[in-house]
């Protein structure tokens, strides 16, 4: 459990936002807190329902055509070159083996693999090319 | 909610009953241990001065607030979040629902406190020396949408025999493509959010993993965090968050007040 605290502090890939954005606080506080009775209280200052973004709701045709169109856009890029993480499955191992955490291991590995253990997928032989992601970051809100 | 319908028309009587000729109220932020001290200047809604109503082995910590108001808005949400961020740093505090007002701080007293005070001290224990954090992870989507066309032989010919063609045609493999990646996408969170709580709850004293939207989401949790674990905490989350990096973003909020741990309903 000790082996790899001191190394990363620091690091930068941890994102560390203050809380201050508006849609931050609501997602922080909505719905949460000790709730007194009505019978008690005089008035519930209400939350402005504008101000809280609808959740997008996965299952709709809609959703199914936008992923579709994100799929279809999508020039295949190559992945893969994360660090391995043998240390830090080797922590999570230690720190309570199972079938679920032998499971997660796997899941860490594809997450630094980039998922696709057929090196000879056609798709990854194009020459790499990014595209900007910001288009789809826009759609995505 | 049919019981609810009944009691409803009471529940309004009441409301209305006791609201005062100035139209005031107290509004009441959280609940902290008798013996703590709200720091001196701390002001929440309306500007008002935030105070303590004190009983046995509790306090409320309230303010002064106009009844008559429209919904709650930007700025006092804020000043909620920050009068109970303020008092987390301080101390063990037990968030009340956003916009609870009660008539006076009698009322305060006799009607939350008193009721509640066992409750409340159980509760302050528990809470006592952790803090709040809220942990969010998301999917680069262009990255983990390439894995799914790579990984998935149905996607990837679908995909191929879609993008070609104008928007109009192809319906139906476009509505089956974009389910299939629906699907796959879920499964795929489902099983990293795994990776990451597996990875972070032997960390932390509590953890409650809130309800996620969106095509890129991973996990949304709130981490009830020692304050000695704190920094091995983030440690771990770094760690993670640089694994993890090519395909998924972590975010950490917090430290903010245990929102999540108070057993609301």
């Amino acid at each position: 459990m000790t082996v790899q605290t001191t190394q990363r502090r620091g690091g930068g890939y941890l994102e560390r936002p203050k809380p201050s954005g508006l849609a931050d606080v609501i997602e922080i506080i909505l719905d949460k807190g000790i709730v007194i009775d009505v019978y008690v209280r005089v008035s519930l200052v209400g939350i402005e329902l504008l101000t809280i973004d609808a959740r997008i709701v996965i299952a709709s045709v809609d959703t199914y055509l936008r992923f579709a169109e994100a799929t279809n856009r999508l020039d295949l890029i190559e992945h893969g070159g994360g660090k391995p993480l043998d240390e830090f499955i080797g922590n999570m191992q230690e720190s309570g083996a199972s079938g679920k955490t032998k499971g997660a291991v796997e899941g860490v590995k594809r997450a630094i693999t980039g998922g696709d253990d057929d090196d000879d997928d056609e798709e990854r032989r194009r020459p790499a090319r990014k595209s900007s992601s910001s288009r789809r970051r826009s759609e995505s809100r | 909610m049919i019981a609810e319908a009944d009691r409803a028309p009471t529940a309004d009587a009441a409301e209305a009953d006791l609201v005062p000729g100035e139209g005031r109220g107290v509004l009441v932020y959280g609940v902290v241990d008798a013996s703590s001290k709200v720091p001196a200047g701390l002001t929440g809604l309306d500007d008002a001065p935030v105070t303590s109503v004190r009983h046995g082995r509790v306090a409320a910590v309230v303010g002064e607030i106009t009844l008559d108001r429209p919904p709650g808005r930007r700025a006092e949400l804020v000043a909620y979040s920050t009068v109970l961020d303020t008092l987390a740093e301080a101390g063990a505090v037990a968030p009340v629902q956003f916009g609870s007002v009660l008539l006076d701080e009698q009322a305060v007293v006799e009607d939350l406190l008193a009721p509640n005070e066992d409750e409340f001290a159980e509760l302050l224990v528990q809470l006592e020396g952790r803090t709040q954090f809220n942990l969010r992870a998301t999917y680069l989507e262009e990255v983990v949408l390439t894995e799914l066309v790579q990984t998935d032989p149905e996607i990837r010919e679908l995909r191929e025999l879609t993008r070609g063609l104008p928007e109009d045609a192809a319906y139906g493999e476009r509505v089956r493509l974009g389910e299939l990646v629906a699907r796959a996408l879920e499964e795929r969170s489902g099983a990293d959010a795994d990776v990451l709580l597996d990875a972070i709850t032997p960390l932390v004293a509590g953890c409650n993993v809130r309800p996620g939207g969106g095509a890129d989401h991973v996990l949304d949790a709130a981490l009830l965090v020692d304050d000695d674990r704190r920094d091995e905490v983030v440690d771990r989350l770094e760690g993670l968050a640089e694994a993890v990096h090519e395909r998924m973003r972590l975010r950490l909020v917090g430290p903010v007040a245990p929102y999540d741990f108070v057993g609301g309903s």
